[in-house]
């Protein structure tokens, strides 16, 4: 399998803070990297350091071979979510999609997009009067209708009720066995043991521990607890 | 062209243009307002009883609105985008940065300046239809400056206010891009607005002050703030390539 993304000693500082150390790890073509830490583990920052929102302080992102510093072409083979999705209010899904196909420069179906992201009855209506979880499924029809090679989505299932958290896992599992590489980030323990094949815990900016898919069937039910443990000895220092 | 066509998407063209025809209103009002003052004013109230004081006024009232203008647009489109959560989609796009700014700028600019520009002529000529009207006969101002390269003191005085709508046009835009730079570095559409306040506070005076002389002024001092918005404009570009979100 091809490596989409790669993370190579990647560390980044705001003022006398640094928020990642020395970072790396990979995603291979049609993985799903599931990225589990604790409110200001450094999550967010990595995903905009892949998406060349943030500047890389030492270290490297190659990003489908090409270094991300160098240039933003890479950008049209990446969908991406980071933190809650942001729209022109006064804008229907159709007209927010069809303007996002244009910057990307890419073709892509409208209808199957909201149709996959289950927004299909969302009409004609402006997105000021959507739901939080509408806004969600927006969010990520839009970062899936250009058919990415890479999708990062941060923090997707906010807002989302236990039936569109059911069907998102089921999305995400369907666009990676296209060969879609996802990156996806989450509080939610449970949902990520669930939907991702390789699991990094990320604490004060490294990861600390990456989890196989073997290796989180052997934890099975168990897994969630042993990250709480690991996490709570981490906040305390015992790790 | 593209481009520029989902970056007007982003605004609500319409409400602007309706701003615009609200400004055109008010301004038009006004200037019937000062050209039936002038006709009962004395000789030597220059400012309303003369063409010439009466287009230097109307002028520097147009540079006045439409500079407020600009910053409001500019407000929504620069300083609201890049300082507001907008900034993470459109930064994940794979265009320039600086071509997305270019393209905010030319619209701001070009939206500005031809509203002004064709608002003042407008506005000049509505006030010419009422004054032919009402049987209302503002003077002449000989304007020396202009006679020797065209001709008569009529032909020089429309020529005048076309360029000087012109200046007008370029110089609320330049004030808008000014504001716009200040909005940024503060990370703020109010101090965006009320940077433009304080420049019209000082401005439209200069034009108003020399009716004579309006277009020398308009310029001069259209001269001193394109310099400068291009200079700021220059800051800001480099500010948004450089940029963390």
């Amino acid at each position: 399998m091809n490596t989409i993304v790669e993370v190579r000693a990647v560390s980044k500082s705001y003022g006398l803070s640094q928020v990642i150390r020395n970072l790396s790890f990979k995603i291979k073509e049609g993985e799903i990297y599931g990225l589990l830490g604790i409110n200001g583990a450094g999550k967010t920052t990595l995903m905009k350091m892949i998406l060349g929102l943030a500047r890389i302080d030492e270290g490297s992102i190659y990003v489908m071979g090409q270094e991300v510093r160098e240039s933003s072409a890479f950008l049209s083979n990446v969908g991406s979510m980071i933190e809650n999705p942001v729209f022109y209010e006064h804008l229907c899904a159709d007209e927010i999609l069809s303007m996002h196909l244009s910057y990307m420069q890419k073709k892509g179906d409208i209808a199957q997009a909201l149709r996959l992201a289950g927004l299909e009855r969302a009409g004609k209506r402006p997105v000021s009067q959507y739901s939080l979880g509408m806004r969600q499924r927006l969010g990520i029809a839009r970062a899936i209708i250009h058919h990415p090679k890479l999708l990062i989505l941060d923090e997707p299932l906010n807002g989302l009720d236990p039936v569109a958290i059911t069907e998102m896992r089921e999305l995400l599992r369907k666009l990676a066995k296209g060969g879609m590489s996802i990156l996806l980030s989450s509080h939610i323990i449970g949902e990520i043991r669930q939907s991702a094949d390789r699991i990094g815990i990320l604490s004060e900016g490294c990861i600390w521990q990456e989890f196989s898919a073997a290796e989180k069937a052997d934890l099975g039910e168990d897994f969630e607890n042993y990250v709480v443990s690991f996490m709570r000895r981490k906040e305390h220092g015992n790790v | 062209m593209e481009m520029y066509k989902l970056e007007l998407k982003k605004i609500r063209l319409s409400a602007y243009l309706w701003a615009v025809l609200g400004i055109f209103a008010s301004l038009l009002a006004m200037g019937i307002l000062f050209l039936f003052l002038g006709s009962s004013t004395s000789e030597k109230e220059e400012l309303f009883a003369s063409w010439n004081g009466l287009a230097a006024m109307q002028t520097a009232l147009t540079v006045a609105f439409f500079s407020i203008f600009a910053a409001v647009l500019a407000a929504k489109m620069i300083v609201d985008e890049y300082c507001g959560k907008e900034v993470v989609l459109l930064f994940s796009y794979p265009v320039s940065r600086r071509r997305t700014l270019e393209q905010k700028a030319v619209i701001l600019v070009g939206f500005t300046a031809t509203a002004a520009f064709v608002s003042n002529l407008l506005i000049m000529g509505g006030m010419y239809l009422v004054a032919e009207m009402f049987g209302i006969t503002p003077k002449l101002l000989e304007m020396q400056f202009y006679n020797g390269f065209i001709g008569g003191a009529y032909f020089s005085f429309v020529i005048s206010v076309v360029a000087s709508s012109f200046m007008a046009g370029i110089l609320s835009s330049a004030i808008g891009v000014i504001s716009a730079v200040a909005g940024w570095k503060k990370r703020s559409t109010m101090t965006t607005i009320i940077c433009s306040f304080i420049i019209v506070c000082f401005v439209p005076n200069f034009i108003a002050g020399l009716p004579g002389h309006a277009l020398l002024i308009m310029i001069l001092v259209s001269a001193f703030f394109i310099l400068a918005a291009y200079m700021m404009y220059q800051a800001l570009a480099k500010g948004i390539e450089e940029m963390e979100v």
